[in-house]
């Protein structure tokens, strides 16, 4: 075989293929019909056929990339993972996340230790000495937190139902709960998603994320409770408290996976243990990114009103906080592990 | 730093090979190389993108203040979900669901791919977007510093992820360099009876197809070293002076004497090639699969 006979007879196919080629590029595969489905298949393996005989051939880079170009074009067009839908993506958080999330219980306890640790301790503390308070957090931001957390009154007992009133019957009482929405949303998941992507670097980053909100969030608490504005700061953060500080632990957890890849990686390489807990670390990690979206909408729109009760939030707050437990706990038992 | 050690699985010499190509071995057991893309390329890529976001934010920002006007804190609070879509998940949704491609990364002809060879799946844009927060601290310090030590120009995200960006390339089918009308071939008398082979040929006809790239001179210096011992080799007994002074026109003149030897071997080639019958035989098999 000459190459002018071979191009010249092969050259029709070619450039059919092109244009199948330049037809995907702005419709999907699925789109074809039959016919251009089979034709697309059928012209594809035979110009893997053609590519490697030229390759055997030995007729010249030009001819040879050309055809590499249209293959690998094909290739990619053949090879694309599917698109993602809905379904999915609930199917993931209802079963696939909370199952990975259970396989690697580990790193998420020791993430809990140091965040909620952390926390724990530095609440005792500045709770039973105040003054430590500003030695963490600046002090206009504690007294903003403060003022936030007071009834905006001299009164000591809730004499300021008209304050909070006035505040609700604002008329843009609803869209400052939006406003504050979008601002967790922004705020919380980045903070998680940070806490969990600086874990690449051994693990340190996620540590240094989580110890410090665990300090912060635990000396803010602390303060608020030690100067009287307990009763609102507790029934404020009990419900969305459920959500948001676990799926920090979590995403911190998913973050010490990383670390830990590459520190303790077992049998494989580093690289390979990385690649290979880190496709389960990115699922954690989305899956708290979910929670945290949840626990946004609790904290903009159930969490600062007036017009609940505090038992009342203190009895949601309960069972969001068993809610957590159950589904991280149970969801996708049921289902046979992958 | 642009050339890198290329190693792949699918090509075990490849391990000593000093080159800027990622080589794959598909399942129709086909070779493909792709071009990596260096920092530089991407670095554009990058800034495109980025003055992209800052536009799209501008513009929702715009939007969020003419919608303030009738509900203030909605139109700011979904302004304030953009910013966080726009800031964690433009590049990663954008790469999952375009084919590996951002709008910057499709400018400049840059695509993701997961190493074994198939578009970035989504969990590997996310997680090699996700790390990038890490890739741009010290002003992208980590990036290109793994760049430059892992290979294949995969940044601390490509490492996670399984990810390599490739550049592609748009090529055209080679035009037929030689008018064989206007080249007289070389006598028979002239020459031994040393045949050229087929890649001899092929590669003639690829150095003249690309001719007019260099300068004149040089285009027959270059020729030169082949025409030189090519000439020996066919113990060429006609005009010297054509060897020494002209090679190109020297080599055109032996590509057009040779060129339909090979074709001889046309009956037999076919009859050694299974290929031709045997892909349309597997045509309903294909059509099934893919349906």
């Amino acid at each position: 075989m000459n190459k002018r006979k071979f191009v010249a007879r092969r050259a029709v196919a070619w450039h059919r293929f092109e244009q199948l080629l330049d037809r995907l590029d702005t419709i999907s595969l699925r789109r074809f019909s039959p016919a251009e489905t089979a034709e697309f298949s059928r012209l594809f393996r035979e110009l893997c056929y053609d590519l490697s005989l030229i390759r055997s051939r030995d007729w010249g880079r030009g001819l040879v990339s050309y055809l590499n170009d249209l293959v690998s074009r094909g290739h990619n067009a053949f090879y694309s993972s599917p698109p993602g839908n809905l379904a999915q993506v609930a199917r993931f958080l209802a079963v696939g996340f909370p199952q990975l999330f259970r396989r690697n219980i580990g790193y998420f306890l020791t993430a809990a230790a140091l965040f909620f640790g952390s926390l724990g301790i530095t609440w005792a503390v500045v709770q039973n000495n105040p003054a430590l308070a500003t030695r963490i957090v600046d002090a206009q931001t504690l007294r903003q937190a403060e003022w936030m957390y007071s009834d905006h009154s001299s009164k000591g007992k809730p004499g300021s139902q008209a304050d909070d009133e006035d505040w609700q019957n604002a008329p843009d009482f609803a869209g400052q709960r939006s406003f504050m929405a979008g601002f967790y949303v922004l705020n919380n998941v980045g903070i998680a998603f940070r806490c969990f992507a600086s874990g690449i670097l051994g693990g340190v980053g996620s540590v240094v994320f989580l110890l410090y909100n665990g300090i912060f969030i635990g000396a803010l608490a602390g303060d608020i409770i030690a100067t009287g504005h307990s009763e609102k700061f507790l029934s404020f953060v009990v419900s969305h408290g459920s959500f948001e500080l676990t799926a920090i632990a979590v995403a911190g957890g998913a973050g010490l996976m990383l670390g830990n890849s590459l520190i303790h990686p077992g049998q494989r390489t580093r690289l390979e243990s990385l690649r290979v807990r880190g496709l389960e670390a990115i699922q954690i990690a989305c899956g708290a990114g979910a929670m945290l979206v949840i626990a946004a909408l609790i904290e903009a729109f159930w969490s600062p009103s007036v017009a609940i009760p505090n038992p009342v939030k203190y009895a949601g707050g309960g069972v969001m906080w068993i809610l957590v437990f159950v589904y991280l706990s149970t969801a996708g038992r049921w289902e046979s592990k992958p | 730093m642009l050339l890198v050690m290329s190693r792949s699985d699918a090509d075990p010499g490849a391990a000593f090979r000093v080159s800027t190509d990622l080589v794959i071995e598909t399942p129709e057991n086909v070779v493909l190389s792709y071009r990596l893309a260096g920092p530089a390329v991407r670095l554009l890529a990058y800034l495109v993108d980025l003055c992209l976001r800052i536009v799209i934010l501008i513009g929702m920002w715009i939007a969020a203040l003419i919608g303030g006007i009738v509900a203030g804190g909605v139109t700011m609070g979904m302004f304030l979900v953009a910013v966080f879509l726009v800031d964690w998940a433009y590049f990663g949704l954008s790469e999952a669901f375009f084919r590996g491609k951002t709008l910057g990364k499709h400018l400049f002809g840059l695509r993701v791919f997961q190493e074994q060879g198939y578009p970035a799946t989504i969990w590997g844009a996310l997680l090699r977007n996700f790390v990038r927060f890490v890739d741009n601290m010290s002003l992208w310090g980590v990036c290109f510093v793994t760049m430059v030590v892992s290979g294949r120009f995969r940044r601390l995200g490509d490492l996670v992820g399984q990810t390599v960006v490739i550049e592609e390339r748009r090529v055209r089918v080679p035009r037929e360099p030689i008018i064989l009308e206007k080249i007289r071939p070389l006598s028979r008398t002239e020459l031994g009876s040393y045949v050229p082979s087929g890649q001899t040929l092929a590669l003639i006809e690829e150095f003249l197809g690309r001719r007019h790239v260099l300068t004149y001179r040089r285009g027959h210096a270059m020729a030169f070293v082949l025409a030189r011992p090519l000439a020996n080799r066919l113990a060429f007994s006609g005009d010297p002076h054509m060897v020494d002074r002209y090679p190109m026109a020297f080599l055109a003149a032996v590509y057009a004497t040779f060129y339909q030897v090979h074709e001889g071997e046309d009956d037999e080639d076919s009859a050694a090639r299974p290929g031709a019958g045997r892909v349309r035989r597997e045509q309903p098999v294909g059509a099934g699969a893919t349906s």
